[in-house]
């Protein structure tokens, strides 16, 4: 059987190069750094408005990306890649056309554009980088914002604490188009985020990947907690890892068993101040998906990253 | 040898896209327009026209589909009206700063509330101050010979400036005319493959249309205004090499009728030119001393020619139709505004608004004005025709 | 007019800093305005934000480039910054650094005042930010408004915002920078050097806002051109290895946001610690311990 490629072995040549602007510890470079590694320079990347844009795109002779780089406005991604794509199809170029949007240019202001592209099952790739708010405004609530999350459009006050609807599920509404493939990611599973980026990069059509990542700023949690936001929100079921592909979903990687979401909550400033019963609806919003997702129970794919970091075995026979 | 046919002016710009070997066509439909892609679907269809044909979730989509295919060095090609053109609005300033000359077709049609899909201008004009070169025409054989000139001229290296090409909703793109087609290996001598300025490659990475802040972007607009300007001489000089290669010409920005004699003129653009004719045929008749200005440009705007070809009148009339609210038409206010330190009268004419129709009585009636206004009697600044009730 | 200008670092509250002297101004009736360089700086980028204040009122409304005043929120930007640019002559600094003022070199020889912002932060508001601290030590550089003022500006914008115990230790940050700050005179030794910058005319300008690889001015422009952009100065920790722990197992390399992880030929990794931002998570993800987080200027 084909060996996987795994953090070991994918390519280790950057292309979103050091000296970009993204705050330190910051989910979306860790994200976009690696999926450039492994789509390589025959890529070109569209972002629209976002953090992205500024602190990767650059300002102005200055860019931190070292392949073809364009930006034109902040809803139209789909729309954008489909017509780069048309255009080196015509000129008889095999080029990987990439748009990287962030949630609020995916889930709201880009959703029209981006059904489009799905439902021509276009040849693009498109990411999501998810951050659940519009960061690059300074944290207001998104459609992907969760429950009773704190944003500056859904302050903390004497009415309301929080946001009071449920995170937008994406992936419902993209894959309910016949499109090629796609999947979930987080930067905290890596091998299976390298292993879905690849297979995105070999497939042809419409290919989406929606990459959880966690923000610094707007979630108001340490640097250094990136890593661990992203790790406990599969554990708690706020995230969850799978990929559909010929209309078949399968989860790739399926917790042992669900860690109570206070425990990924309490690391954030943004739900600090959510009531016990707020916590329990999201608790019960999360015990739904929870079923839905895994259960009838599917048996464990893969061994548990730390696992493998711990006995190293990932590192063998490499 | 060159075929003739009887062609909407939508068909017409469709055979002018075959003409051109475009290639990319990003499309969505919207009434007056929608013939233009429905034919080129046939065409590419048929396989008379090789082009990757993109049916767009919105017009804001088409024009960015344009505009991503155009970065990679492509001729590109949409068509819209009204509110798909004010949809697009946001997108329309990305290809002239991009310098990107994608070709759109603009059938006029009223915008917004207390109108329906007929012919006024209040959809292109607005657009004016985006960056894009806008050309007015006349009749179904300008249409299809402006896309050949259009692409020529926003693809000459002096230019590389997006063109929108504006007709008159149903008075052009739902009426046959005579329509000459030249042949194909014409076209292909007189517009030359395009050659982009810049072009996403990853063999040669650029970073394109990345943040730029105010220590770049005075220069960056700056050039903008010089390169539109520089399109003004383009324009006189593609019209010239039309005239030689197929027989006929335009003008340039503006062109003249039965200017030579005249006491007053009057400025009209689109289809109000031919009717305008036929009202200063009768009116030369009568021994009236009037004249017609075709504004067919109005960006780049034609100054210099209008302040040459008015000189010698007594009274000078513009033809508007769509109007700022408060504040005249937009032809007016930019006549005027050339015509400055000029001690001829120049008086407002809005008419055929939310696609009335404009009658020979219509064009009489603002000689009338004119005919007062040069000897001297007080007139209206602004004159609405066809209105009823008192101004 | 009174002008001041503030060099800080994203995430630091140098906008906040102005807004509350300039509102300590108005509560004592003078005029005053506060506004930050309108820029898209993330977290560490280096910030500045601007601050006038007068008896009557103020319609300049462009930066400040001579300031009577000038606050650097964070030492290391001495170093990469030329800070100190315009300074007035007779004017005064204030800097929060640990550094007697007579030990710190500005480029230009002025009254100087220098306070621990930082650990006064953390040991008031365990967070290093110092927006509110260094407004006590502005104060003992110039009484231009009244510590009192300054404390009841910072109980409106942050007791507000925050909660009144927020507002409390801010206002009691304040009050220990005003009495534990050092006076003196800072020396005028380093050559403040304007930042290398591409002006092209019109004309010099590429056509379409679109820029290939190459050079202008000495530096290279373009795509990857950013990398001249050495954040290894936005952090205040940098990553400590062990490469007798190491098992290489590459977790550190994926998960640097920077690129600053590089693989060497036996995969073991080395750190390029131009770019590190200090966010510590190679530290985080290493289930062996072979990388640790030192704060920077701490002993082996």
């Amino acid at each position: 059987m084909e060996k996987k490629m795994n953090i070991r072995t994918m390519p280790q040549e950057d292309h979103l190069l050091n000296g970009h602007g993204a705050c330190a510890g910051c989910g979306v470079a860790v994200a976009v750094k690696n999926v450039m590694r492994i789509l390589g320079e025959n890529t070109t990347v569209y972002v629209p408005a976002s953090c992205l844009l500024v602190s990767g795109g650059g300002m102005y002779p200055h860019s931190a990306f070292d392949v073809p780089f364009f930006y034109s406005a902040f809803e139209n991604t789909g729309a954008v890649i489909s017509g780069i794509k048309a255009g080196y199809r015509r000129q008889g170029k095999d080029v990987t056309v990439v748009g990287i949007a962030g949630d609020g240019g995916t889930f709201d202001i880009g959703l029209q554009a981006l059904a489009g592209a799905a439902e021509r099952n276009e040849d693009v790739i498109y990411i999501c980088v998810d951050n659940e708010a519009y960061m690059n405004t300074g944290t207001q609530r998104s459609g992907s914002t969760p429950f009773g999350a704190w944003t500056t459009t859904t302050p903390v006050g004497k009415r309301v604490q929080g946001k009071r609807q449920f995170k937008k599920d994406l992936m419902s509404v993209v894959s309910s188009q016949d499109i090629a493939y796609a999947a979930t990611l987080s930067i905290a599973h890596m091998n299976d985020f390298v292993q879905k980026v690849e297979k995105a990069k070999s497939k042809k059509g419409f290919r989406f990947l929606h990459i959880m990542t966690p923000c610094t700023s707007g979630w108001k949690s340490d640097p250094s907690m990136t890593y661990d936001l992203a790790r406990m929100a599969v554990e708690t079921g706020m995230w969850s890892l799978y990929e559909i592909e010929d209309g078949e979903t399968r989860v790739t990687y399926r917790p042992n068993e669900m860690v109570p979401i206070t425990e990924y909550l309490k690391l954030q400033g943004r739900f600090k101040h959510m009531s016990k019963e707020d916590i329990e609806t999201l608790q019960g919003w999360i015990c739904q998906k929870w079923n839905k997702r895994y259960c009838p129970a599917v048996p464990p794919l893969e061994k548990k990253e730390e696992e493998l970091a711990l006995n190293g075995d990932h590192c063998e026979g490499v | 040898m060159r075929s003739v046919k009887a062609l909407t002016g939508n068909q017409a710009a469709a055979y002018g896209v075959k003409l051109c070997r475009v290639e990319v066509i990003p499309n969505y439909p919207i009434t007056p327009q929608t013939i233009i892609i429905e034919q080129i679907a046939d065409f590419i269809n048929d396989g008379e026209l090789d082009a990757d044909f993109i049916p767009a979730d919105s017009e804001h989509s088409a024009m960015s589909m344009a505009i991503g295919a155009a970065a990679t060095g492509v001729r590109t090609f949409t068509a819209t009206a009204s509110h798909g053109l004010a949809l697009m609005h946001e997108m329309l300033y990305v290809p002239p700063q991009v310098r990107l000359p994608i070709m759109l077709v603009n059938v006029n049609r009223s915008l917004g509330a207390g109108s329906g899909i007929w012919v006024e201008y209040n959809d292109s004009m607005a657009e004016r101050d985006s960056g894009w070169m806008q050309v007015y025409v006349e009749d179904n054989q300008e249409v299809l010979d402006m896309v050949l000139q259009g692409y020529r001229i926003a693809e000459d290296g002096r230019v590389v400036l997006p063109f929108m090409l504006c007709l008159d909703g149903f008075v052009l793109s739902h009426t046959v005319e005579r329509v000459e087609l030249p042949q194909q290996e014409e076209v292909d001598r007189f517009l030359p493959k395009f050659v982009p300025l810049n072009r996403l490659d990853p063999k040669v990475p650029m970073s394109m249309n990345i943040a730029v802040s105010p220590a770049h972007s005075m220069e960056m607009r700056y050039q903008l205004d010089r390169q539109m300007d520089s399109a003004r001489s383009v324009i006189k000089e593609v019209d010239v090499e039309f005239a030689k290669a197929f027989g006929r010409s335009y003008g340039g920005l503006i062109d003249t009728y039965q200017m030579e004699g005249a006491e007053v003129a009057l400025i009209t653009l689109g289809t109000a030119t031919s009717t305008a004719r036929v009202a200063v045929d009768e009116l030369r008749a009568e021994g009236k001393k009037v004249g017609l200005i075709k504004l067919r440009f109005m960006r780049p705007f034609p100054h210099e020619e209008l302040r040459k070809a008015t000189k010698h009148l007594k009274a000078l009339g513009v033809f508007d139709r769509s109007i700022s609210a408060n504040r005249f038409g937009p032809v007016f206010t930019e006549t005027r505004n050339s015509m400055y330190g000029s001690d001829i009268p120049i008086t407002d004419h809005i008419a055929g608004i939310g696609g009335r129709d404009l009658t020979v009585p219509v064009f009489k009636e603002m000689f009338d004005v004119l005919e007062k206004s040069a000897s001297g009697k007080k007139v209206r600044e602004c004159t609405w025709h066809g209105l009823r009730g008192e101004m | 007019m009174y002008e001041i200008r503030f060099h800080g670092r994203g995430g630091q509250g140098a906008v906040m800093a102005a807004q509350t002297i300039a509102e300590a101004a108005i509560l004592e009736g003078k005029q005053a305005q506060a506004f930050p360089f309108f820029g898209a700086e993330r977290r560490g980028a280096p910030v500045m934000a601007f601050a006038r204040i007068d008896d009557k009122k103020i319609c300049d409304k462009t930066q400040v480039y001579e300031p009577d005043m000038l606050v650097v929120m964070d030492e290391s930007l001495l170093d990469i910054e030329p800070v100190a640019a315009g300074l007035k002559k007779g004017g005064c600094a204030v800097v929060n650094s640990k550094t007697a003022p007579s030990d710190l070199d500005l480029g230009i020889k002025v009254r100087c005042i220098s306070v621990d912002a930082t650990s006064i932060a953390i040991e008031l508001l365990r967070a290093p930010i110092v927006n509110t601290s260094i407004l006590g030590a502005m104060v003992r550089a110039n009484d231009f408004v009244s510590l009192e003022s300054v404390q009841r500006a910072i109980m409106n914008r942050f007791g507000e915002k925050l909660g009144e115990k927020a507002g409390r230790v801010n206002s009691d940050a304040a009050k220990a920078a005003y009495d534990r700050a050092r006076e003196g005179t800072c020396r005028g030794e380093r050559k403040i050097v304007k930042k290398n910058a591409w002006l092209p005319t019109w004309q010099e300008t590429p056509p379409g806002v679109a820029i290939g690889k190459t050079e202008k001015a000495g530096m290279a422009v373009g795509p990857g051109s950013m990398s001249q952009n050495l954040t290894g100065t936005w952090g205040g920790a940098n990553p400590v290895y062990d490469e007798q722990k190491c098992i290489k197992c590459q977790r550190c390399w994926f998960i640097c946001p920077e690129g600053c992880v590089h693989r060497k030929d036996d995969d073991h990794v080395e750190f390029d610690l131009r770019y590190c931002k200090g966010c510590g998570l190679c530290a985080k993800v290493c289930a062996k311990e072979a990388i640790t987080m030192r704060k920077k200027g701490a002993s082996e």
